[in-house]
């Protein structure tokens, strides 16, 4: 075939070349990552030094760095990272909690295992924004199931996200519901890692089953829970389907996260310059927690070598 | 007094029986091996004394309480598993002080009896290190001084030597000897090697399919095996079994020698399998009685240094003999040579049943 294309000639024959064949198959993906990710991120990068607005005409002059300046004296910048702090402080213990009670249940063989384990997992699959209808629909004041349930028990009417703290346990609630399964798949390549024989042995010497746990089961699993806790990190810290479907930051500014912020900023006052900024500050930190991720996944591949 | 009984124990696998009431008695500060094939129900049996098996039937009695349904944890035993089972992400010293951990002793004493016991098998050079580290003798050694550090009052061991070379496996069966003598602990060990059963047991379970078939001292074992299973299970180049026929009362025809020889017990006309040891075949001199020569061909040599395995092959039965290396040297594949044995060291089996005929029967247990 290659005969009949290089009698032809033309592009066809040129680009099936075998020595170029490799880089022609790549090419595509390539141009896309290019045009796609890798453009806007350095046009990105370069507009964070200018005073662009996406909504105004007026050609953008350079102010160096007056953007990052003015995002770090910011106060509101660091309310909104206190938000995102306890957010996915709380969401990331939640999960683990949940996570990893899940896996001790689901270490065990019990009759349709599988398939509960298979519904358990389900919410991991869903798609952000379902979660988010899902959630807001519970917690709407008038027919949601949440407030049903509470009002059963509360004289006052129930509004789960009408005060600040509700709003973040809400979402709280809806992230861990959704990342808890994740937690506990690690926990449990963990659990099932131990050799049984470990277990007879310690039982041999007479160890406790609290013991036990802390002796065998738990350096087992500390490098993966260790990872679970960054992985999880990282992603609610860049929470924001979420939070913008269940409660668009409200109320006030209350669970306005990091991101949602940085959306706003940029989307609806049309502050690019300054949102750029602020979005490489937040690059910088889920670089440095990828860092970090990645070090604890090359020390557990030691360990278990 | 018996220290620890175990009384027809039964545990399945689906339809395998492992263990189909396995039963015996070992007395205190013996040292007491469970021989039999892989597969015969060995392990199972220390498991299920250890308490890590469920069973199907029987009981357990140690020092004199049933034991059958206590916690592992309560039963005052110790076990060293076929794959040493240390804990990985624990250092050498760890390792011995987990079991000494439960007891509330002080880390002085711990560390003190950590000392002592990596003293008395030479592991102390590698305390601060991880078993991975170790070699197969050093963590052999580990995981013996793991089951002693606690002093319990039995030791199970599980084929502790199946997974070290044989120059280890020498040094170790005299080490678990002067391990046994020093600490005079009771010791249940399991092994399908029947050298080590003989060497290091002072009494030895012979076990086929989940029970034992038979109990006694290696000497005995090896020179009345009770039945053809005990014979070829105890004994090394195996035992050459021969098939014969009764020509009176009291002797035997074999089909290679011209003259009938004694037999004990055999009747006239009934067809026996005859066991003869390697070793008591010999090379026929001018003392050996005319009936008990006959011509053989070499089939097949194998030397091991000081002697030699020799198959032989004498009117179409094959048969394997132990000449002393010197004299194995002087021929060669396809000689024929003259064989001769002594009729006292023939053993009479029944061939149905395996058991045997005549003098000399060691009592089934």
């Amino acid at each position: 075939m290659s005969e009949t294309s290089a009698s032809k000639g033309g592009f066809g024959a040129w680009a099936l070349d075998p020595k170029r064949r490799g880089a022609m198959l790549v090419a595509p993906a390539l141009i896309i990552l290019f045009v796609m990710n890798i453009f806007p991120l350095l046009w990105s990068f370069g507009l964070s030094f200018f005073n662009y607005k996406a909504s105004s005409p007026r050609v953008p002059s350079f102010r160096g760095l007056s953007n990052y300046e003015r995002v770090l004296t910011d106060e509101k910048t660091w309310e909104r990272f206190q938000t995102t702090a306890v957010i996915v402080g709380s969401s990331v213990l939640l999960q683990l909690i949940v996570g990893f009670l899940l896996a001790l249940m689901f270490a065990k063989v019990f009759p349709m295992r599988r398939i509960v384990l298979m519904l358990v997992l389900t919410p991991m699959m869903l798609s952000f924004v379902s979660v988010g209808v899902f959630f807001k629909l519970f917690y709407e004041p008038t027919f949601g199931i949440v407030s049903y349930v509470m009002n059963i028990f509360m004289t006052d009417k129930f509004v789960m996200l009408g005060s600040p703290g509700g709003a973040i346990a809400g979402i709280v609630i809806a992230d861990a519901w959704m990342w808890s399964p994740f937690v506990m798949l690690l926990v449990l390549a963990g659990l099932v890692s131990v050799p049984k024989y470990l277990y007879e042995a310690a039982e041999i010497d007479r160890a406790s089953s609290w013991r036990i746990f802390w002796t065998i089961t738990f350096p087992y699993i500390k490098s993966l829970l260790l990872l679970a806790i960054l992985f999880r990190t990282i992603e609610t810290f860049k929470l924001f389907d979420i939070v913008y479907i269940i409660t668009e930051g409200g109320p006030g500014s209350s669970t306005e996260t990091i991101a949602v912020f940085l959306y706003r900023n940029a989307f609806q006052f049309f502050q690019t310059s300054r949102s750029a900024a602020l979005a490489y500050i937040v690059l910088f930190i889920v670089i440095v927690l990828t860092n970090l991720y990645l070090y604890a996944v090359n020390r557990r591949e030691e360990e278990v070598t | 007094m018996s220290n620890l009984k175990v009384d027809n124990l039964r545990r399945n696998y689906g339809s395998v029986e492992a263990l189909d009431g396995m039963s015996f008695d070992v007395a205190e500060g013996e040292f007491f091996c469970l021989l039999g094939p892989s597969s015969s129900g060995k392990t199972t049996t220390l498991r299920a004394i250890a308490g890590l098996e469920e069973l199907a039937g029987g009981a357990v009695h140690f020092s004199g309480q049933d034991v059958t349904e206590a916690p592992v944890q309560g039963r005052g035993m110790s076990m060293i598993f076929q794959t040493f089972a240390l804990y990985p992400h624990l250092s050498v010293e760890a390792n011995l002080a987990h079991p000494l951990r439960r007891s509330g002793a002080s880390s002085a004493d711990v560390k003190k009896r950590v000392d002592e016991v990596s003293e008395l098998l030479r592991v102390t050079h590698t305390l601060k290190r991880k078993p991975s580290t170790l070699s197969g003798g050093e963590q052999q050694r580990v995981a013996i001084g793991r089951a002693i550090v606690g002093r319990p009052k039995l030791l199970l061991l599980d084929e502790p030597l199946t997974n070290l070379d044989a120059k280890l496996r020498h040094e170790m069966r005299a080490e678990f000897k002067r391990l046994h003598r020093e600490l005079g602990m009771t010791m249940l060990y399991a092994t399908p090697d029947q050298l080590e059963a003989l060497t290091m047991g002072e009494r030895v379970g012979v076990i086929k399919d989940g029970k034992v078939v038979a109990i006694g001292a290696p000497r005995d074992l090896y020179q009345h095996p009770g039945d053809t299973y005990v014979a070829q299970m105890v004994g090394s180049p195996p035992i050459n079994f021969l098939s014969a026929t009764g020509s009176g009362d009291n002797q035997v025809e074999l089909p290679f020698l011209g003259l009938p020889v004694a037999a004990p017990g055999v009747a006239s006309g009934q067809s026996v399998t005859l066991g003869l040891r390697p070793h008591d075949i010999s090379l026929a001199g001018g003392g050996s009685s005319r009936a008990t020569r006959f011509p053989a061909k070499i089939h097949l040599t194998e030397p091991l240094g000081d002697v030699t395995v020799i198959d032989v092959t004498a009117r179409e039965t094959g048969m394997k003999m132990v000449l002393r290396e010197e004299i194995a040297a002087k021929y060669n594949v396809g000689d024929d040579i003259e064989i001769a044995f002594d009729p006292e060291d023939l053993h009479v089996f029944d061939p149905s049943t395996g058991a045997r005929l005549g003098n000399g029967a060691t009592q089934k247990n």
